[in-house]
């Protein structure tokens, strides 16, 4: 599949995110939908471009989900993104559309973080495919990310079942040589005629669909004997190894001479094929990332797989640490350089969160986060952010914190505009039920920042380019039953600050929507500020609100002096602002001209 | 045989693009090419890897590049150089930008910018280059084109035809971007000539 001669004029360089959506477009697919997340957000994006199929970014993975089994069960081929943790958030359909199967064939692809490279978390939603009773696909290369999902769509509709597609970071955002093909156009599935029996889930008819997914399960198995998804691929048999997806590729880059069983479906499992590869090879090692998902179910076959350790389960591999867990010699690290100062990641020059963590540090604010760029307000030196759970849990933590603390208790939650779309409004609608006091702040960016910037219900644009109706926050939270609702400008850092004093201060509970576009989204503000180096009493503010723009220099003095790169401001101003002895020069004022 | 690209350096330097050209080449060549970064948080202003490995004869395997085992760097930032000089082979070749990117954690007290970072680069054996790419870029005015500069200097030490090099820059870059960018990959190759 990945290695064999390729024809050159049908060969594209892809990554395995634009992959994916090939490979579904090839199969016909109508229906696309998802929610943006790190690896998966290019998906959708690159399924759009191909055409012929409807896309939405859905408010969240669960809205996602459940828009598609609709679209399935009205008979066309479904395409549903997310990354790991977003099958969180959709596992509660994804376990009962495991009993009512599908019409058109529907695949769900679950993009996993090893190492969390832009995540909370690190979960192995392999476990999902096996809880849930759904088969699971883990594609190698690009090659195999288009393959594997046009093969999921045949598998969803001969099984009557969602079908998982798992790539890794290293898949999504990995570019590979793919041969491609043309679209097939594949009809409306069936009849849009009720079947109750099959999509009504009662008691009396779940337990009949239990059973047909046990049957499923065991046909499903036979398949997994006999697929070419999985092959073995004998060399030196004195070195067995088991694996799937990009961990078979680091073990065949490290072991090249050792022989190989290949899982492309890693769930269900081949369990005659196992014993059988096994029987041929002297050790024999499982190489997986994560959890030992498939060594303990192997092991649970009453096969000998050599134990590795579990240090290994921490973070991605890479050719090295595969060496050094089946060699047992020590594993490979580079030779750091200690002294080196760390580069994180960091909000952007004229961000506007930033005028937010500033008032809030300020405040002194105990504050309740969730995910998105803004998380990176917990760094130094801004240090204003003291949570991060999960999408939507901020709001919810500071309801929680101000029950058992009290109204004077300083509690702010934070979450951004997209995310509060995803899960921030229930959470919302929580504390205006039960009598709460909080302050929540909606960091208004107009824009899914981290993941790249796509739109969502705020925005009133949709991701097939039709306008869609635009969600008013302020009536929002006001048809909630939150009464005290503001707008602020971030880049405005007093009334910001009075702002939040103010809804800190009120036994009700409020809403403060922070709204300025993300500075990535449009061209600089204006020039940079001069700085006025008599007035200068290097005293740091400037330094201390930790724009990238700003750097404190040593020129000798008795402190550094703050410097502007003027190809990475944008002009917001915010230093400008907190210049207790207007040092930094606005260009109006510099020229004598004009108000600040 | 494989060949194994590290490019590193700072979200927003056009790192991508340039592991994107480079790879479109080797397609174009009709050789094998994997090439792997992350995108994301990471990319927020913090350091970016993008690794390219390619083969003109055989299959490639893993889309990162073993621990150690990069042939050549191509540093867009002195500091992010140094901090990947352990991934690089003992006579690996590395091609460094000079122009340094001051991280904000030197405003940190525990931090600071290490003033001796392209003598560290040599001192650790690999045979170093250093291209002032950001100051040909802007001479040719469009300081975007900082990395077609090293693009055009990593061309002298691979054997990929010129031809496929010019369609790949073709095929990424905006059309209205070309131009200036085949002048800077240009500028790049002479640099090297003159090395």
């Amino acid at each position: 599949m990945a290695d064999t001669a390729r024809d050159l004029s049908r060969t594209l360089l892809l990554s395995g995110n634009e992959a994916i959506a090939r490979g579904a477009w090839e199969a016909g697919v109508r229906f696309g939908s998802g929610y943006p997340g790190t690896p998966s957000s290019e998906i959708l994006p690159a399924l759009k471009e191909l055409g012929h199929a409807y896309v939405e970014w859905s408010v969240n993975e669960k809205v996602a989900l459940e828009a598609a089994a609709g679209a399935s069960i009205a008979g066309a081929r479904c395409l549903v993104t997310m990354k790991h943790v977003g099958l969180n958030v959709a596992a509660d359909p994804l376990f009962t559309l495991s009993y009512t199967g599908v019409a058109g064939g529907l695949v769900i692809i679950s993009a996993d973080d090893p190492s969390m490279h832009s995540s909370q978390n690190e979960q192995d939603n392999r476990n999902y495919a096996r809880a849930a009773k759904v088969p699971m696909l883990e594609p190698a290369d690009s090659q195999e990310a288009r393959d594997l999902t046009m093969r999921a769509f045949a598998l969803s509709e001969q099984f009557d079942v969602p079908v998982i597609v798992r790539p890794v970071t290293r898949i999504c955002h990995s570019d590979g040589l793919v041969e491609v093909g043309e679209r097939v156009e594949v009809e409306l599935r069936a009849e849009l005629q009720p079947n109750t029996r099959k999509y009504v889930m009662i008691p009396a008819w779940a337990r009949e669909r239990r059973v047909a997914m046990a049957e499923r399960t065991a046909e499903l198995v036979a398949l997994a004997e006999a697929t070419d998804l999985n092959r073995e691929e004998m060399g030196d048999r004195s070195l067995g190894i088991i694996a799937s997806g990009v961990a078979w590729q680091y073990a065949r880059e490290a072991f090249p001479e050792a022989s190989f069983l290949k899982l492309g479906l890693v769930w269900p499992l081949p369990p005659e094929r196992i014993r059988r590869f096994a029987a041929q090879v002297e050790r024999l090692f499982v190489v997986e990332e994560l959890d030992p998902f498939l060594t303990e179910q192997i092991l649970a076959m009453g096969v000998a797989v050599e134990a590795v350790d579990e240090r290994f389960g921490l973070g991605e591999l890479t050719p090295g640490r595969v060496r050094a867990m089946i060699s047992g010699e020590p594993a490979p690290r580079a030779a750091a350089d200690e002294d080196l100062p760390p580069r994180p990641p960091t909000l952007c020059a004229g961000c506007p969160h930033r005028g937010v963590f500033d008032a809030l540090r300020t405040i002194k604010a105990y504050v309740t986060g969730d995910i998105g760029c803004y998380t990176l307000g917990t760094l130094p030196p801004l240090q204003a952010l003291h949570t991060c759970l999960c999408m939507g849990a901020g709001v919810s933590q500071a309801h929680g914190m101000q029950k058992v603390r009290g109204h004077e208790a300083p509690v702010v939650a934070v979450i951004g505009d997209s995310t509060f779309t995803h899960s921030g409004i229930t959470a919302l609608v929580n504390i205006a039920y039960n009598a709460g006091v909080s302050t929540v702040v909606i960091l208004d960016n107009r824009t899914t920042a981290m993941t790249g910037g796509q739109v969502h219900p705020g925005v009133g644009e949709t991701l097939s380019g039709m306008p869609g109706r635009e969600l008013d926050f302020e009536a929002l939270a006001r048809a909630i039953g939150i009464d005290d609702v503001c707008v602020v400008d971030p880049y405005d850092m007093a009334a910001t600050e009075q702002a939040l004093r103010a809804a800190m201060a009120s036994p009700e509970p409020s809403v403060v929507i922070a709204r300025r576009e993300c500075a990535l989204m449009v061209p600089a503000h204006g020039p940079a500020p001069a700085l006025e180096e008599d007035l200068c009493i290097r005293c740091g503010k400037c330094i201390r609100i930790g724009c990238p723009a700003l750097s404190a220099f040593d020129d000798g003095g008795r402190r550094p002096i703050p410097r502007i790169d003027e190809a990475l401001c944008t002009g917001c101003t915010m230093c400008a602002q907190v210049c207790p002895v207007s040092a930094l020069k606005l260009p109006t004022e510099a020229e004598g001209g004009g108000d600040a | 045989m494989v060949t194994n690209v590290l490019l590193t350096g700072v979200g927003g330097q056009g790192i991508i693009t340039a592991s994107t050209v480079l790879s479109q080449a080797c397609r174009i060549a009709g050789w094998e090419v994997k090439k792997s970064e992350v995108h994301g948080m990471s990319q927020r202003g913090g350091s970016v890897n993008s690794y390219v490995r390619f083969s003109a004869d055989g299959p490639v395997a893993s889309p990162l590049i073993p621990e150690g085992a990069a042939d050549i760097m191509l540093a867009f930032e002195p500091l992010e150089g140094l901090r990947q000089i352990g991934e690089c082979t003992p006579d690996a070749r590395v091609l460094v930008e000079e122009r340094r990117i001051v991280p904000v954690t030197v405003n940190l007290p525990e931090f600071s910018y290490p003033d001796n970072v392209l003598e560290r680069l040599q001192a650790s054996g690999r045979r170093v280059t250093v291209i002032p790419a950001m100051a040909t870029a802007v001479d040719l005015g469009e300081s975007r084109a900082a990395n077609t500069v090293m693009l055009g200097a990593l061309a002298t030490l691979l054997e990929l035809p010129e031809s496929a090099w010019d369609e790949a820059l073709r095929a990424v870059l905006r059309p209205k971007a070309v131009e200036v960018n085949l002048q800077a990959f240009e500028r790049g190759h002479e640099m090297m000539a003159e090395a």
